[in-house]
C-alpha cells in the first residue's frame, strides 16, 4: 500500500501542470457554489425583503451568470481528468504489455493469456475508477470550499454551526473507509472466484458430465455464489454507515441552523443569510457529500485492488540484440557435462551430457514424448541455463551467443507484411531477392506468391499451422546464422515438405542443423542421431544405433511398422499406416562426423522436459 | 408475456416480502423528504418573526431523523435484496448449466456463461430494487411539483415552462459518444490481439531476443487509444456541464419569480426556501429516467439469463443396468449438427468385453459417436443401449459409474493432482488413483513434481501430453464396464501409447472399450474396427482385413505417425 501511494504521488508530481489546470477550472465551480448562496442572501436582504425587486433580480442574475461560468469550469475540468486518467491508462497498458511479454519470454511454456483480460478489463476498471475518484473528490473539495467561504462571508457564526457536524460526518466516513474497503475487496474477490468457477466448469462441462461430477461442480460454484452473497450483505450493512455519515455531515446542519436560529438572528445574522446558509447545506454540501460517500469507497477500493494486481513487477525489457553472423570458432555446438532439472525436488532431465557437433553437422534428436528433447533445444539455444556444466555455441557460452536461430513447434507469425515476417530475425536490412530465395528454399515460395508477394499483409489466423511453419522456416533461412535449431518446427508439414525444408537447411554451406524429430524420417536424413530415452542418451549414426540401441530400434519400429505385424505381407506398397515417404537412408555425405559414442547419463525425465511445447507433441 | 419478464416476476416473487417492505420504506422516505421543506419553511417563518416554534422544530427533527433512518433501512434492504435475488438467479443458472449436457451448453462460450452467471445475474438481480425505487423516484418529483403548486401556482408554471428546455438539451449529448466508444474499443482490441499473437510466439521471441521490439509493435495503437480516450472525456465533460447548468438555472428562475412574489407579499421567506427545495426535488425526474434505464438493463440481463434457462435439461431414468460385460448397441442413431447430419441412421454393436476402434476421416463424426455412446449428448433419432437398457433410462450416477470417458483435451478439476484423478461420482482410494496414474504412464512425471500427487495444479503447469495422461488416469480410476477413449492418446508418442494400451489390457477393469483412433497402430490393436463414412459404419471388421482396401488405407494418410 505505501508503495502504491508512492507510485501515485510520483505520478501526480509529474503532472503538476494538469493539476494546476484542474484546480483553476474547479475554482470556477467553487465560485458558482459561493454565488449560489451568497447572491440569494443578498437578493433577499437588499432586494426582495427590502421591496427593491430589481436589486434582488440583479443578484439572482449574477448567480445565473455564475452558474454558466461554473458549468464551463465543470466541463473543462474533465480535460484535467483526461490528463490524469489517460496517462495512467497508457502507463498501465504499457506495463501490462511489457510485463506480459517479459514473463512469456522468461517462461514460454507458461505463457499466460490472462494478461489479455488484464489489458482489456482491469486496466479499464483502473482508468474508470481513478477518473471517478478524481471527479468525486475534486467536486467535493471545491464545492465544500465554495460553500464554506460563502458561509464565512455571510457570517462567521454560520460557519460555526455548519462546519462541526460536517467534519464529524467526514470523520465517520473516513473511519469506516478502511473496513468498507475490506468488505468491498472481499466482494470483488468473491466475484472473481465465482467467475472463475463458472468459466472453468463451463469450459470442462463435457468432463464434468462424463465424470458424473455435477454435484462437485455445483458445490464449487455454489460456494462462490454463497461467498459473494455474504460479502454483498456485509457491504449493504456498511452502506448504513455511509448513510449515517451523510446524515451527520449533510442533514444535521440544517436542523442545527434551525435550533440556533434565534441566537443567530440575535447576533446580526439576517434572514437572507439564514436562507443562504440553508441553501448552501441542502443544495451544495449535501449532494457533494452524497457523491463522495457513495463513489469514493467503491471506486477507491476497486482502484487499489486492480492497481496492486497490475503494478506487480514491471522492469524494462532488454533492448533487442542483433544477430552476430559469420565468424565461427571451434565446434558449432559443444555440451560439457551438462545437467539440468526443473528445480525443487524434480529429477534431472539432462544429466552429465557431453556432445560435440562440428560445424556443418546435421543432428536429429529422437526419443519418447516428454523425455526432454525441447529442453535440450532450449539449453543449446541458451533459453535455459544448465544447472551444471557448460553449453558452448561457436565457442561462446550459449546464453550470450546470438549466432543461432531456434524455430519452435508453434510457429510465430504476426499481423504485418510477409516481408516483416520473413526478415524478423535479421538485424540488417535484407534485399527482397534474398527473402524470396529463402522462402523458395524451404518450400514457402508458393505460399508467399499466394499471399500476394512480400508486400502482402499476413493474417496469422487465416493461415494453417503448416503455412505458419513454412513462413517461420523461411524466416530462419533468411537469417545468416551458422546454427539452426528446428524443434519439431515441421510437424504440421507433410513428410515431403518436411524433407525439403530439412535438406535446405542441411545444405547451407557451413550451416549446422539440429532437428528435434517429429518423424523418424528426420533421423534417417541426419548425419547423427541423438537418442534420449530418459535413462541415458546415445549418439550415433542411424545404422549404428539400429544395431546398438534397443530404444532406437523400438522407435524406428513403432514409426515404421505401426501395423504391428498384422499387415498382409508384401501385398501393399508400404506396411499398414507407415509414413509413406521413405527415408533418405544414411545421409553422411562425406562430412566429418564425431565418432560414435554413447553419450553419458540422461536421467529419466518424464514430461517435465517437455513443457517447452505448448500443445504437447 | 415474454420469458424474461416471467423470470423477473419469479425473482420478484422470490423476494416478495423484502420488495414490498422496500417499497414501503422508500415511499415513507419520499414522504419525509417531501414534508421536510414545508416544515422547515414554516419553522423559519416563525423564528424570523421571533416566535418560539418548539413543536414545529420537533417535527423537523423527527423528519430529518426519519429520513436518515429510512435511507439506512432502504440501503440495507436493497443491498440484501439484490444479493438474495442474484444468488437465487445464479443457483437456477448453475443448475441449468450443469443439467443441459455439454453439447447443448456449447452454444455459449465458457466466458459467455461466466459473464451471464456473474455480471448479468447481478444486473438482473437488481430488478426488485429497481422496481421499488422506481416508485419513489416517481413520487418525489410529482409530490414536489404539487407542493410547488400549493405554495404558489406561478412557481409551478415557471418550472413547467423551463422543464422541456431542460429535457431537450439533455438529449443532445447521448448520440455523439457511442461512435467514440466503439473507436476506443477497436484500438484496445488491436493492442490485445497483437499481444495474444506475441504471447503465442513467446519461444520464438525469447530465442530471437526481440521482446523489446515486440513490445513496441504491440503498443503501436496506443496513441490512437489515447486520442479516442481524450475525446471521450471531452464529450463527457460537455454533457456534464450541460447537466450542471440546467437544474440550478431552473431553480434560479423559480427563485426569481418567488422573489417577486415575496416582494409583493404573496410569499413568505420560509415558503421561498421551501419552493427552492421543491424545485430541486422536482428535477429528480432525471433520477426516474435513470431508474427506468436500470430496470431496462435488468430486463435485458434477465433476457440473457433466460436464454440459458431455456436450454432443455438432460433427463435421466432411475434404472440400474443389469449385470453385463458392457455391451454397447447403437440403433439407427442420427445426430444433426448445424443443420447437417453428422451421423445418419448409424447401427453399431460393440460386443461386451471387446475393444472396438472407430476410424474415419476427420469430420466423419467420430467424436460425436463417442459422445452419443457415453450419453454426453442424446441422438436426434435412434437409441443407444448399454447391456440391453436404453441409456436414457439409466440412473445418472449409475451410468457415469459404468461408463468412463477420456478425451483428447481433457479438462481437469480439483485442487491437487490427486483430486484431479479422483474427480467423479465416487472418490476412489489414493491407491487406486496411483495405480490408474501408473497405467496411464502419468506416474513418472507426477513424481517429478514438488509434492508429487499432492502438488497443487495451479503450481504445476502441464503440457498437452501430461494433461492427456491425467485425463486417462481419471478415466481408469473410475470406470466400470465401458471405457470410451476419444483420441485420448493423440499427444503421446507411439511407444508411450503402446505402453498405455498394454497397461489398459492388464490393469484397467473396464471390459469393453470404444476407441476413437487416428493412427493405424491403434486400430491394429483393437479386436474390431468400425470404419465410419458418410454418417454410417461402412464396415466393422479387424484392421488387417480392412487394410486390404485402398479406401481404408487412405483414411490414415496424412496422419502424423508420431
Amino acid at each position: 500500500m505505501p508503495e502504491l501511494a508512492a507510485h501515485g504521488l510520483r505520478f501526480l508530481r509529474r503532472r503538476w501542470r494538469v493539476l494546476v489546470a484542474l484546480t483553476g477550472w474547479s475554482l470556477l465551480e467553487a465560485g458558482q457554489t459561493f454565488l449560489g448562496g451568497y447572491a440569494l442572501a443578498r437578493a433577499l436582504d437588499t432586494g426582495f425583503l427590502a421591496h427593491r425587486t430589481a436589486v434582488g433580480l440583479y443578484w439572482l442574475a449574477a448567480a445565473a451568470v455564475g452558474i454558466g461560468v461554473g458549468a464551463v469550469g465543470t466541463g473543462r475540468s474533465f480535460l484535467g481528468v483526461a490528463g490524469l486518467a489517460e496517462p495512467l491508462r497508457d502507463a498501465l497498458v504499457t506495463r501490462v504489455v511489457t510485463g506480459g511479454l517479459r514473463d512469456a519470454v522468461a517462461e514460454p511454456h507458461r505463457a499466460d493469456t490472462a494478461v489479455v483480460s488484464r489489458l482489456t478489463q482491469q486496466v479499464e476498471i483502473a482508468r474508470d475508477s481513478f477518473a471517478g475518484l478524481v471527479v468525486v473528490a475534486r467536486s467535493f473539495v471545491f464545492t465544500a470550499l465554495g460553500a464554506l467561504v460563502g458561509l464565512l462571508s455571510l457570517s462567521g457564526a454560520l460557519l460555526l454551526v455548519v462546519a462541526p457536524p460536517l467534519v464529524l460526518g467526514l470523520a465517520v466516513f473516513a473511519l469506516a473507509l478502511r473496513p468498507m474497503a475490506r468488505a468491498q475487496r472481499a466482494f470483488l474477490t468473491a466475484d472473481e472466484a465465482l467467475a472463475e468457477a463458472v468459466g472453468q466448469t463451463a469450459a470442462g462441462l463435457r468432463d464434468v458430465v462424463a465424470c458424473g461430477a455435477e454435484e462437485h461442480a455445483a458445490r464449487w460454484i455454489r460456494s462462490g455464489v454463497d461467498a459473494e452473497y455474504t460479502a454483498a450483505r456485509v457491504l449493504a450493512r456498511w452502506g448504513m454507515v455511509r448513510v449515517a455519515a451523510l446524515g451527520l455531515g449533510g442533514r444535521l446542519p440544517v436542523l442545527l441552523l434551525l435550533v440556533t436560529a434565534p441566537w443567530l438572528l440575535d447576533h446580526g445574522v439576517t434572514a437572507g443569510a439564514l436562507v443562504g446558509a440553508m441553501t448552501y447545506v441542502t443544495q451544495s454540501l449535501l449532494p457533494a457529500l452524497q457523491s463522495l460517500v457513495q463513489g469514493f469507497g467503491g471506486a477507491g477500493t476497486r482502484l487499489t485492488v486492480v492497481l496492486r494486481a497490475l503494478v506487480r513487477g514491471g522492469a524494462a525489457l532488454e533492448a533487442p540484440e542483433a544477430h552476430a553472423g559469420g565468424e565461427v570458432a571451434g565446434a558449432a555446438v559443444e555440451l560439457r557435462q551438462v545437467s539440468f532439472g526443473y528445480g525443487g525436488t524434480a529429477r534431472l532431465v539432462v544429466h552429465d551430457l557431453d556432445l560435440v557437433l562440428p560445424v556443418g553437422t546435421h543432428l536429429a534428436v529422437v526419443g519418447p514424448s516428454g523425455i526432454g528433447k525441447s529442453t535440450l533445444a532450449n539449453l543449446i539455444s541458451g533459453l535455459l541455463r544448465p544447472d551444471s556444466g557448460e553449453v558452448l555455441v561457436n565457442g561462446e557460452p550459449a546464453g550470450r551467443s546470438r549466432s543461432r536461430v531456434l524455430i519452435p513447434q508453434e510457429a510465430y507469425v504476426f499481423s504485418g507484411t510477409v516481408r516483416d515476417n520473413l526478415r524478423y530475425l535479421c538485424a540488417d536490412p535484407v534485399p527482397d531477392e534474398a527473402l524470396r530465395r529463402a522462402a523458395e528454399a524451404v518450400g514457402a515460395g508458393r505460399l508467399v506468391r499466394r499471399l500476394g508477394g512480400l508486400d502482402a499483409a499476413v493474417d496469422p489466423t487465416a493461415l494453417s499451422a503448416g503455412e505458419r511453419q513454412l513462413l517461420a522456416l523461411g524466416r530462419a533461412y533468411a537469417c545468416p546464422v551458422p546454427l539452426v535449431l528446428l524443434d519439431e518446427a515441421t510437424c504440421h508439414l507433410d513428410p515431403a515438405a518436411e524433407a525439403r525444408a530439412e535438406r535446405a537447411f542441411a545444405a547451407r554451406p557451413g550451416g549446422t542443423l539440429v532437428v528435434v524429430a517429429h518423424r523418424i524420417s528426420s533421423a534417417r536424413r541426419a548425419d547423427l542421431v541423438l537418442v534420449m530415452d530418459g535413462a541415458r542418451a546415445m549418439c550415433g549414426r542411424h545404422a549404428e544405433l539400429l544395431a546398438d540401441c534397443g530404444l532406437y530400434r523400438d522407435l524406428v519400429g513403432q514409426w515404421d511398422a505401426v501395423g504391428s505385424g498384422s499387415q498382409p505381407a508384401g501385398a501393399l506398397g508400404y506396411p499398414d499406416g507407415v509414413n509413406p515417404v521413405a527415408g533418405t537412408g544414411l545421409a553422411v555425405d562425406g562430412r566429418h562426423v564425431v565418432p560414435h559414442r554413447a553419450v553419458t547419463q540422461v536421467q529419466p525425465a518424464g514430461d517435465l522436459g517437455h513443457r517447452g511445447t505448448l500443445g504437447g507433441e | 408475456m415474454r420469458t424474461e419478464d416471467r423470470l423477473l416476476l419469479a425473482a420478484l416473487r422470490h423476494s416478495a416480502r423484502r420488495t414490498v417492505f422496500l417499497c414501503l420504506t422508500s415511499a415513507a422516505g419520499s414522504a419525509a423528504a417531501l414534508l421536510l421543506p414545508t416544515a422547515l419553511g414554516h419553522t423559519l417563518d416563525l423564528l424570523l418573526r421571533h416566535r418560539a416554534a418548539p413543536h414545529l422544530m420537533l417535527l423537523c427533527a423527527a423528519l430529518v431523523g426519519a429520513s436518515v433512518a429510512l435511507d439506512a433501512a432502504q440501503t440495507l434492504l436493497s443491498g440484501t435484496t439484490d444479493a438474495k435475488t442474484t444468488a437465487w438467479l445464479r443457483d437456477r443458472l448453475l443448475h441449468r448449466i450443469l443439467g443441459v449436457g455439454p453439447y447443448a451448453a456449447a452454444r455459449f462460450t465458457p466466458g459467455d456463461l461466466a459473464a451471464r452467471c456473474t455480471g448479468n445475474a447481478a444486473t438482473a438481480g437488481t430488478a426488485a430494487t429497481a422496481t421499488a425505487s422506481l416508485v419513489t423516484t416517481l413520487i418525489t418529483p410529482v409530490g414536489a411539483l404539487v407542493a410547488l403548486t400549493l405554495i404558489d401556482p406561478w412557481l409551478a408554471a415557471v418550472f413547467l415552462a423551463g422543464g422541456p428546455v431542460l429535457v431537450l438539451l439533455l438529449r443532445t449529448f447521448a448520440r455523439a459518444s457511442s461512435d467514440c466508444v466503439s473507436r476506443y474499443q477497436r484500438a484496445q482490441a488491436a493492442i490485445a490481439s497483437r499481444l495474444v499473437e506475441a504471447l503465442g510466439g513467446a519461444r520464438t521471441i525469447a530465442a530471437a531476443g526481440t521482446a523489446g521490439r515486440e513490445a513496441a509493435r504491440v503498443l503501436e495503437p496506443l496513441p490512437e487509444l489515447s486520442r479516442e480516450g481524450h475525446r471521450m472525456w471531452r464529450i463527457q465533460g460537455r454533457a456534464t456541464a450541460q447537466a450542471a447548468v440546467l437544474v440550478p438555472l431552473l431553480q434560479t428562475a423559480v427563485l426569481a419569480v418567488g422573489g417577486i412574489r415575496l416582494a409583493t407579499g404573496h410569499l413568505s421567506v420560509g415558503e421561498l426556501l421551501a419552493a427552492a427545495r421543491y424545485a430541486a426535488l422536482a428535477t429528480g425526474v432525471g433520477a426516474f429516467v435513470s431508474r427506468l434505464a436500470a430496470l431496462v438493463n435488468a430486463r435485458a440481463a434477465a433476457a440473457r439469463a433466460t436464454e440459458v434457462l431455456a436450454l432443455p435439461t438432460m433427463l435421466y431414468g432411475d434404472r440400474k443396468p443389469p449385470f453385463g460385460e458392457g455391451q454397447l448397441e447403437l440403433r439407427g442413431v442420427t445426430v444433426v449438427r448445424g443443420g447437417q447430419p453428422v451421423l445418419e441412421g448409424l447401427d453399431l454393436r460393440v460386443p461386451g468385453g471387446s475393444t472396438v476402434a472407430v476410424v474415419g476421416r476427420s469430420g466423419a463424426g467420430k467424436s460425436v459417436l463417442a459422445a452419443v455412446a457415453g450419453r454426453l449428448t442424446d441422438p436426434d433419432a435412434g437409441e443407444v443401449l448399454l447391456d440391453g437398457v436404453p441409456v436414457p433410462l439409466i440412473d445418472r450416477a449409475e451410468l457415469r459409474r459404468e461408463v468412463g470417458h477420456a478425451f483428447e483435451r481433457p479438462v481437469l478439476f480439483g485442487t491437487t493432482i490427486e483430486d484431479a484423478i479422483a474427480y467423479g461420482v465416487d472418490a476412489p482410494t489414493p491407491q487406486r488413483c496411483r495405480a490408474a496414474a501408473r497405467a496411464a504412464r502419468a506416474d513418472g512425471f507426477v513424481s517429478l513434481l514438488p509434492d508429487a500427487y499432492r502438488t497443487e495444479r495451479a503450481r504445476a503447469p502441464l503440457s498437452g501430453g501430461e494433461t492427456q495422461r491425467l485425463g486417462l488416469a481419471r478415466a481408469f480410476a473410475h470406470c466400470g464396464r465401458l471405457l470410451i477413449l476419444d483420441d485420448a492418446t493423440s499427444s503421446l508418442d507411439s511407444v508411450t501409447e503402446l505402453q498405455i494400451s498394454q497397461a489398459l489390457a492388464h490393469d484397467v477393469p473396464a471390459r469393453t472399450r470404444l476407441l476413437i483412433a487416428h493412427r493405424a497402430s491403434t486400430a491394429a490393436r483393437a479386436d474390431l474396427v468400425a470404419w465410419l463414412e458418410g454418417g454410417r459404419v461402412r464396415a466393422l471388421a479387424p484392421h488387417h482385413e480392412l487394410w486390404r482396401l485402398a479406401d481404408y488405407r487412405a483414411v490414415f494418410e496424412g496422419v502424423a505417425d508420431a
